[in-house]
């Protein structure tokens, strides 16, 4: 479903494109938390350039990281009287208000990436238990039936559970059928890899090595996971996945010790995001916009237009996604590689 | 210093002749044999956990425990330090971060600098970076035992600060990417790879090395006590030592030797080295690997430098009266330098162990290490009030919380439950062990 929205949604901006006047001359401004975080730089390229795309002016205000600083920029940009504000929340209670003076002042919003729960703004992000679905798929179709190790997050983030909530959706039916075996489970304290390899190693221990595959919550506790495995000579039998498009993970992609990592491009995401504010300047009804979905699961539950991006799945034959995206050099994902082994590496 | 230790003193109220004579003629330190006892303690209830619970009992295998120590190297080097920081009145709350921030400088240095300059697997790679690493601990470590020493800040705070500033320089450095892999002869140092445990024969070698140092030592200990009319040892309690020492030592060796490489490994190993391989398969012992032989020299030498030299003199003589030793003429404030400096240098040690054997740096690498670090050694039963403290107590401390840890993996406990046991464990230890110096005074 996701992918006929997404193709939807390019064919709408396609013929958006082809009528470029009707765009002009808007102002859509950009309210960030932080940029002490280096990939928010990377999401701002990406907004302004759909932006200024399409003929539409691009300002930006930085909260460095304060919500009260994030509450005065909002402010100065309704009384500037932008078109679209689109918001990356520091404090998602404490943002509140300020949504609810701008769409008092007739301004709309966007949450990006960060949702606050105001049922006027659209939300805009990647599909977070969808990652999760997406790890548990690509290692089961390596690996469909057999002993299985799940290596989750901290205990403390949310995300691990939500995660573990999306493998278990798609690996649910099969450990009940018998065909999963599920044989170790283990929280890591603070996603960290050192932590990921001994909980992997004692793991190994405990089941003697009769572990098929590994379902790591993301790629750092995969290169844990990866050395636990290795010490065993097991590296590159067993199926491991990861998320975050890791550089070495990437490179692991390659060298077939990583079976998948699932990767939110932070370029795509700010693409889309831009484009999207460009419609909605245009006037176009936020329930009316191309591939919008209800969502309602956030604390709170408030019902909310929103736009679920699917991540990209990087795996040995889709790798050249990542190199093509200018996020990983040809030469660093291709390290030690032997030729002829992987496509993209020729 | 745990239940043992109170099981052990009430055998010995009753028949005090027998054991407390025992104990004088031997000089074993009783806690010693406390810590020794919760150790064995510990394995055995878990061992029979596992039994009780999956059918078969894995904690006492030999892989478990070779695993056991390799996993502990890289506290057990950092905590050999802590010791004599915390004997002289100090803390190091920044050993975590000093250690992320050293393994973040040399997986760069291997990564982008040297891979690129001299070619990626250079035999100069591993060398070069293990020397940036340890000068980097040795400054940095160094930097702060000059604000501590010269600038009178307080260690508490100094290392408070480095806590924070290193984790986060670590992540400047690399922008939170994680580098891997790391130099092929730099993995060694981590204990993983085929050639990275020194095998049967080495193992061996090794041992009987060992044994006959112990037996010297007793013997030229005994000649120098004869010279300036100590008292010695009765001849029944040498040999009792010497046995107990090679027995262990030898019984380490036989461990470590039949924790054997899985089949597809030692065909590779045979493979590479050109040994025929035999009908029934061939078998390849492990034996000692290069992490735990690397936090073994270093917790003998810290030994020494601490009990055997004027520079670990002085280090307890601070702990015991900071006043005291300064109107003595101890420069305290050099030693305290170079205390910090060497304690930079083990972390730096650390780093090396913990990068190579991740084979990856990441800037979360060493994260709570300090707590983990600190609390084996009080464990270990080095006391906060400064003074008292010694290497090979931190060490078991160190073995006790991963023994804890790792048991309890291999049992699927609740990582909650995990962190409630080893902090509840902490302090229990160190109750008993107030309880223990109260009665022997």
């Amino acid at each position: 479903m996701l992918k006929a929205t997404v193709a939807a949604l390019t064919g709408a901006l396609l013929l958006g494109a082809a009528v470029p006047a009707l765009a002009k001359d808007k102002t859509i401004a950009v309210s960030w938390k932080t940029f002490q975080e280096e990939r928010w730089k990377t999401d701002e390229a990406a907004i302004k350039a759909a932006v200024t795309a399409a003929g539409n002016k691009y300002v930006s205000t930085d909260a460095q990281g304060s919500a009260e600083k994030q509450a005065k920029d909002i402010e100065g940009l309704i009384t500037q009287k932008v078109d679209v504000i689109v918001i990356v929340a520091y404090d998602s209670d404490a943002i509140l208000p300020s949504i609810k003076a701008a769409r008092d002042a007739g301004i709309k919003t966007m949450a990006y990436d960060v949702q606050f729960e105001d049922p006027s703004a659209l939300y805009i992000t990647f599909d977070n238990i969808g990652v999760g679905r997406l790890m548990a798929k690509e290692v089961q179709k390596v690996k469909p039936a057999g002993n299985y190790a799940f290596i989750k997050g901290d205990k403390g983030d949310p995300n691990a559970t939500f995660l573990f909530k999306g493998i278990m959706e798609v690996l649910g039916d099969a450990i009940k059928a018998g065909k999963i075996k599920n044989s170790c489970e283990t929280f890591t304290d603070g996603w960290k890899p050192d932590n990921a390899q001994k909980n992997m190693e004692q793991c190994l221990t405990s089941t003697g090595n009769k572990i098929d595959a590994v379902v790591s919550e993301n790629d750092g506790m995969a290169s844990g996971v990866v050395a636990a495995l290795k010490a065993q000579g097991m590296d590159g039998s067993v199926a491991v996945s990861g998320q975050d498009g890791d550089l070495a993970a990437i490179n692991r992609v390659a060298l077939g010790t990583q079976t998948v990592s699932i990767w939110k491009d932070a370029t795509q995401l700010g693409k889309k995001a831009g484009e999207l504010a460009n419609m909605i300047a245009d006037g176009t009804a936020i329930d009316k916009l191309p591939g919008v979905t209800k969502f309602n699961l956030g604390k709170k539950g408030v019902e909310m237009n929103s736009i679920l991006l699917e991540p990209t799945t990087i795996t040995k034959d889709t790798l050249d996604v990542a190199i093509k995206a200018g996020h990983i050099t040809k030469e660093k994902a291709c390290a030690g590689v032997k030729a002829g082994s992987v496509k993209a590496c020729g | 210093m745990t239940q043992s230790t109170e099981t052990r003193s009430e055998p010995a109220l009753a028949q005090e002749g027998v054991v407390t004579r025992f104990l004088r003629a031997t000089e074993i330190d009783t806690r010693l044999l406390g810590m020794v006892g919760a150790l064995i303690l510990i394995s055995v209830c878990f061992h029979f956990a596992g039994i009780l619970r999956t059918g078969n009992g894995v904690f006492l295998s030999p892989r478990n425990l070779w695993i056991l120590l390799v996993q502990t190297s890289s506290i057990a080097v950092m905590t050999t330090g802590m010791v004599l920081i915390i004997v002289m009145r100090h803390i190091d709350l920044s050993v975590g971060s000093l250690l992320g921030v050293i393994a973040v400088i040399m997986g760069y240095a291997q990564v982008y600098v040297l891979g690129p300059w001299l070619g990626v697997g250079h035999p100069a790679i591993w060398i070069i970076t293990i020397l940036i690493g340890l000068s980097a601990g040795a400054l940095l470590g160094g930097f702060h035992g000059y604000l501590i020493a010269y600038a009178g800040i307080p260690s508490f705070i100094v290392t408070l600060g480095g806590l924070i500033v290193w984790r986060g320089a670590a992540w400047a450095i690399i922008r939170g990417e994680t580098v891997a892999p790391m130099d092929e002869t730099f993995e060694l140092l981590g204990g993983g790879p085929l050639d990275a445990s020194i095998k049967a024969t080495g193992s061996w070698i090794l041992g009987i090395i060992v044994c006959v140092v112990i037996v010297l030592a007793l013997y030229f200990g005994r000649k120098s006590r004869q010279k300036f009319n100590f008292p010695l040892r009765p001849m029944w309690a040498e040999t009792f030592l010497g046995i107990v020492g090679c027995g262990i030592t030898l019984g380490t060796v036989l461990l470590v030797n039949s924790y054997y490489f899985p089949p597809k490994l030692a065909n590779e190993y045979a493979e590479r080295y050109n040994i025929p391989i035999p009908e029934d398969g061939f078998l390849l012992s492990k034996g000692f690997a290069i992490p735990v032989l690397i936090a073994a020299a270093a917790a003998i030498v810290m030994t020494f430098v601490a009990t055997r030299t004027r520079f670990g003199r002085y280090v307890y003589a601070i702990g015991g009266n900071p006043e005291a030793a300064e109107l003595a003429g101890i420069n305290t404030k050099r030693i305290t330098l170079i205390m910090f400096s060497i304690m930079g240098v083990l972390a730096a040690i650390s780093a090396c162990i913990s990068s190579a054997r991740l084979n990856a740096a990441s800037n979360a690498l060493g994260q709570f290490d300090e707590l983990y670090v600190i609390a084996a050694t009080v464990i270990g039963g080095t006391s906060l009030a400064g003074g008292v403290g010694t290497i090979y107590g931190a060490i078991l401390g160190a073995l006790v919380m991963q023994s804890l840890q790792s048991g309890m993996t291999l049992l699927n406990f609740d990582s909650a439950y995990k962190d409630m046991a080893v902090g509840s464990v902490l302090v229990f230890a160190v109750w008993l062990d107030q309880i223990y110096r109260r009665r022997a005074n």
